[in-house]
C-alpha cells in the first residue's frame, strides 16, 4: 500500500504477508524495509548527483578559460559545491544504499532498526544541507573550503560543523547494516557470507576507519575556528584529513567492486572464479588500502621518507595487488560463467555475445575498464614518492580522480541505478534507446575529458584549483598558454560528458515518474542473463575448470599499458634537475 | 554455480585455482615488488626525491632568517644573489617572498621553504620546457630544506598550486638560473 506522501507511487511494491517478495531477476527474497530504505538513500544520492552536476558545468567552463564563465570568487564556491555534492553526498548516500543491498537484501533478511536508518538519513541530510549552506554563505575573511578545508585557512566554522554532522549521520545510518551482520552470524555461526555481503562488510569497516579520521580532522579544526583551542597544526590536519579524504575514496572503490561482482553476475551470468582468491583480495584491502591515503603527503615536509614509502605503497603494494586480483577475477568470472552457459566461442566470444545494449551491463564493463586503465594506473603513478612531485596538485591529479570516482564509481553506480529502477522501483525505462546509449556516450566523452586533464597537468604543469592560469597569470607576462589547444579539447568533451550526465538524470527521473510499471516477471526477463541464472548448476562442473584465456590476454594488455605508463612517467621525472637529499 | 550473492558450497577454500589465474597472481606479486623496489632504490641512487630536512619554525622566526639572508644577499636587477648556498623563500598570500632570486647552474642550493600564513604549493618549471615541473607542499610552522642543483640556465617560474585565497592565481615568482 502506498504511503499518503508517496504521490509518485515509488514505494508501493507488492509484498507477501511476511513482508517479503521474490525478485524475478536476482532470485533474492527482498523485504519491504530493504526496498524502501535502499530507495530512500538512492533517490537522495541522485538528487545530490543532479545538484553537484550543475557545478560540473560551471567549473569546467571556468577552467576552459576561453569561456571563463565565473570570476575567481564564484569559481571557488562552485568548485566546493561540486566537490562536496558529488564526491561526498552522491557517493556516500549511494554507499549506504549499497550496504543495505549487500547486507540484508543479499542475505534475504529484513532491515533491522528502520528508525535508526531513517534517523541516520535525517542527520546525513541535515549535514549535507549545512555544508551547502556554509559554502554558499561564505564571506570574507572566510574562504570557500573546497574539498579539503586545509587548516589554517579561515573557513566558516559552520562548514566544519556540517561535515561532522554528516559523518555522524553516516555512522548512524550504517548501524542497521552492522546489526544485520551481527544477527546473521549469530543465527548461522558456521555459514560463510556470500561474496557480495563479505565485500560490503569489508567496505563498512574501511568506512568506519575513514569516518573516525574525519572526526579527528574536522573536530579540532572546528574547535580552533571557534577559538576554543589556539592552534591546530597544518601537517597534523593534513594527515588526519586524508584519512577521511582518501578513505572515503577507498569506500567508493570497494563498494564499486562489490557492485561489479553483483551486476556482472546478475545481468551477464558471471560466476566467482575463485572464492578464495577474491576474498583474500578483500582481506588485503581491509588491512592495507587505507594506508594509501599517505600519497597525499608525499610532497610534504612533515613526514619521514620511510613513513611515506611504507604507507603510500600500501605496505609493499598489498592493496594494488588486491586490485590486480579483482582486475582478473571479475572478467574471468564473466568469461568462465558465460563459457559454462555455452555463450563463449573463441577467445572473446563471451564478450561479443554479452548483453551490450543493456545499460546495466555496459555501465559495469565501462566502469571496470576505465577505472583500471585511467584511474587505477595513474593512482599508482602519483602514489610513487618521486613521481608524485610531478603530479602533486596539478590538473593531472584531477584527471586521476575523475578516472576513479567518475569513470569508475559513478559509472558503476549509474549502472546500479538503472538496475534498481527496473527491479526495485519496478519501472520500465522511459526510453530503451536512450538508456542503452547513455553509458557509451557518457563514458566516451568523460574518458577523453579525463585524458586531457592528465595531459595538461603532466605535460604543461597546469595547477588544479585555479580560475586563471592558462591564458593569463595576473601580474606577469608568463602564462601556460601552450596548453590552450588541449584545454579546448577538454572543454568540448567536458560539455559532451555533462550532456551524458543530463541524459542519465533524464532517463532515471523520467523512468521513475513516467515509466510504465513492471507488472510481472516477464517484463524484466530481458534483464536476466541469457535466459536465466539457473543454468549450469551442476556442482561437478566447477567454474575454475573453464577457460579464462580471453581474460588473460586482456589482463596482459592492461599490464603492458601499466608498465609503459610507468616508464614514461619515470622518463619525464629523470629529465628534471637534481632535487632532494 | 558459484554465485557472489549466495553462500559458497562446501569447502570453498580448498577449491583449485585456474592455472591462468595463478599465473596472473604471480605476475601481480612480481609487479608489486618491482614498484616498491624501484621507488625505494631511487631514494638511494636517484637524483629526484622530495626529501629534505624539516624543522619546526614559527613564522616570525623564519621571517628573521629571511630578513638576515636578504641583507647579506646581493640585490641585482634580476633579483637576489644569495651569499652562499642557502636560498630562503617564504610563501605568503599572495607572493613568494625571497623571489626573484639569481642562481647558477651546477651549484647545489638548499631551498628553505616556509609559509607565513596558510598552506601553499611551490610549483616550479623552466619557461621553455613546461613538462619539466615539480611541486612541493609548503606549510606554515615548518621549514623544509630541499636541495636543488640546476643543470640548465634559464628563467624558472614559481606558481602557487595550493588554493590559498582569492588572489591565489596571481601568486607568482621567478628564479633566474645563469651559467655557472
Amino acid at each position: 500500500m502506498a504511503h499518503r506522501l508517496d504521490v509518485l507511487g515509488l514505494f508501493d511494491n507488492e509484498y507477501r504477508e511476511d513482508g517479503f517478495r521474490t525478485c524475478s531477476v536476482t532470485g533474492l527474497e527482498v523485504h519491504r524495509s530493504v526496498d524502501n530504505h535502499v530507495k530512500l538513500f538512492g533517490l537522495t544520492a541522485v538528487v545530490a548527483l543532479l545538484y553537484g552536476g550543475i557545478f560540473a558545468f560551471t567549473v569546467a567552463m571556468t577552467r576552459w578559460e576561453v569561456i571563463g564563465l565565473l570570476d575567481p570568487g564564484a569559481f571557488y564556491t562552485h568548485l566546493s559545491l561540486h566537490a562536496w555534492n558529488l564526491l561526498i553526498f552522491w557517493m556516500v548516500f549511494m554507499e549506504i544504499a549499497i550496504l543495505y543491498v549487500g547486507g540484508p537484501m543479499v542475505l534475504g533478511r529484513r532491515l533491522p532498526f528502520t528508525r535508526v536508518a531513517k534517523a541516520g538519513w535525517l542527520v546525513m541530510a541535515a549535514g549535507a544541507v549545512l555544508v551547502n549552506y556554509a559554502i554558499w554563505t561564505t564571506e570574507a575573511p572566510n574562504e570557500a573550503p573546497l574539498l579539503t578545508a586545509y587548516v589554517p585557512m579561515p573557513i566558516a566554522p559552520l562548514f566544519y560543523a556540517g561535515a561532522i554532522v554528516f559523518i555522524l549521520g553516516t555512522v548512524v545510518a550504517a548501524l542497521p547494516f552492522f546489526a544485520t551482520m551481527w544477527f546473521e552470524k549469530r543465527e548461522n555461526p558456521g555459514k560463510t557470507l556470500p561474496l557480495v555481503s563479505f565485500a560490503a562488510f569489508v567496505t563498512s569497516i574501511i568506512a568506519v576507519e575513514a569516518l573516525v579520521g574525519g572526526l579527528l580532522a574536522f573536530g579540532p579544526a572546528l574547535l580552533w575556528r571557534l577559538e576554543i583551542i589556539e592552534w591546530w597544526d597544518a601537517a597534523w590536519y593534513r594527515q588526519m584529513y586524508w584519512i577521511i579524504g582518501h578513505g572515503t575514496q577507498q569506500i567508493n572503490l570497494v563498494a564499486m567492486i562489490a557492485v561489479w561482482y553483483f551486476l556482472t553476475h546478475v545481468v551477464a551470468g558471471a560466476e566467482v572464479a575463485s572464492e578464495k582468491v577474491s576474498r583474500t583480495a578483500f582481506i588485503l584491502y581491509l588491512f592495507f588500502i587505507n594506508l594509501g591515503a599517505a600519497h597525499h603527503l608525499l610532497s610534504d615536509p612533515a613526514v619521514s621518507t620511510g613513513w611515506r614509502i611504507w604507507n603510500t605503497s600500501y605496505a609493499f603494494y598489498g592493496a594494488t595487488f588486491a586490485s590486480l586480483i579483482h582486475a582478473f577475477a571479475i572478467p574471468a568470472g564473466l568469461e568462465a560463467g558465460r563459457r559454462k552457459r555455452g555463450k563463449g566461442g573463441g577467445l572473446f566470444g563471451w564478450l561479443t555475445s554479452a548483453p551490450w545494449s543493456n545499460p546495466v551491463f555496459s555501465s559495469t564493463i565501462f566502469s571496470i575498464i576505465l577505472f583500471g586503465f585511467l584511474g587505477g594506473i595513474t593512482g599508482v603513478m602519483m602514489g610513487q614518492l618521486q613521481l608524485n612531485m610531478t603530479w602533486h596538485n596539478t590538473f593531472a591529479t584531477v584527471g586521476h580522480f575523475h578516472g576513479t570516482v567518475v569513470l569508475g564509481t559513478t559509472v558503476a553506480f549509474m549502472g546500479l541505478v538503472f538496475f534498481v529502477i527496473r527491479t526495485m522501483f519496478m519501472r520500465q525505462y522511459i526510453s530503451e534507446r536512450l538508456a542503452s546509449i547513455q553509458p557509451y556516450f557518457y563514458s566516451a566523452a568523460m574518458g577523453v575529458a579525463v585524458l586531457m586533464m592528465m595531459y595538461v597537468g603532466i605535460l604543461y604543469g597546469i595547477p588544479r584549483r585555479t580560475a586563471e592560469v592558462v591564458e593569463n597569470i595576473p601580474g606577469t607576462e608568463f602564462s601556460l598558454s601552450a596548453a590552450a589547444p588541449l584545454f579546448a579539447v577538454f572543454g568540448i568533451f567536458a560539455l559532451l560528458a555533462i550532456t551524458g550526465g543530463v541524459l542519465f538524470v533524464l532517463v532515471a527521473v523520467g523512468s521513475l515518474v513516467f515509466g510504465d510499471r513492471v507488472e510481472n516477471a516477464a517484463d524484466n526477463a530481458d534483464l536476466v542473463a541469457d535466459g536465466g541464472l539457473g543454468m549450469a548448476q551442476d556442482p561437478d562442473d566447477p567454474v575454475h575448470a573453464y577457460e579464462m584465456r580471453g581474460t588473460f590476454v586482456l589482463c596482459l594488455v592492461f599490464l603492458a599499458a601499466f608498465v609503459i605508463t610507468y616508464l614514461l612517467n619515470w622518463y619525464l621525472l629523470t629529465q628534471l634537475w637534481s632535487i632532494g637529499a | 554455480m558459484t554465485s557472489p550473492i549466495k553462500p559458497p558450497d562446501g569447502n570453498w577454500w580448498d577449491q583449485p585455482v585456474n592455472r591462468r589465474e595463478s599465473i596472473w597472481l604471480g605476475l601481480g606479486v612480481g609487479w608489486s615488488l618491482i614498484l616498491f623496489g624501484w621507488m625505494s632504490a631511487w631514494t638511494r641512487v636517484g637524483d629526484q626525491n622530495p626529501i629534505g630536512e624539516t624543522f619546526r619554525v614559527e613564522a616570525e622566526e623564519f621571517r628573521e632568517k629571511l630578513t638576515d639572508y636578504k641583507e647579506r644577499a646581493e640585490d641585482t636587477d634580476d633579483g637576489l644573489v644569495p651569499p652562499d648556498q642557502d636560498v630562503y623563500i617564504q610563501a605568503m598570500r599572495f607572493q613568494w617572498d625571497g623571489a626573484p632570486v639569481v642562481l647558477e647552474t651546477g651549484t647545489e642550493y638548499d631551498f628553505h621553504l616556509n609559509s607565513m600564513d596558510v598552506q601553499h604549493g611551490f610549483s616550479l618549471r623552466p619557461e621553455d620546457a613546461l613538462s619539466k615541473q615539480i611541486n612541493l607542499q609548503v606549510l606554515p610552522g615548518y621549514e623544509w630544506v630541499v636541495p636543488m642543483t640546476f643543470d640548465e640556465p634559464g628563467t624558472y617560474h614559481i606558481i602557487c598550486n595550493e588554493f590559498c585565497g582569492q588572489g591565489h592565481r596571481s601568486m607568482h615568482g621567478t628564479i633566474v638560473v645563469e651559467e655557472g
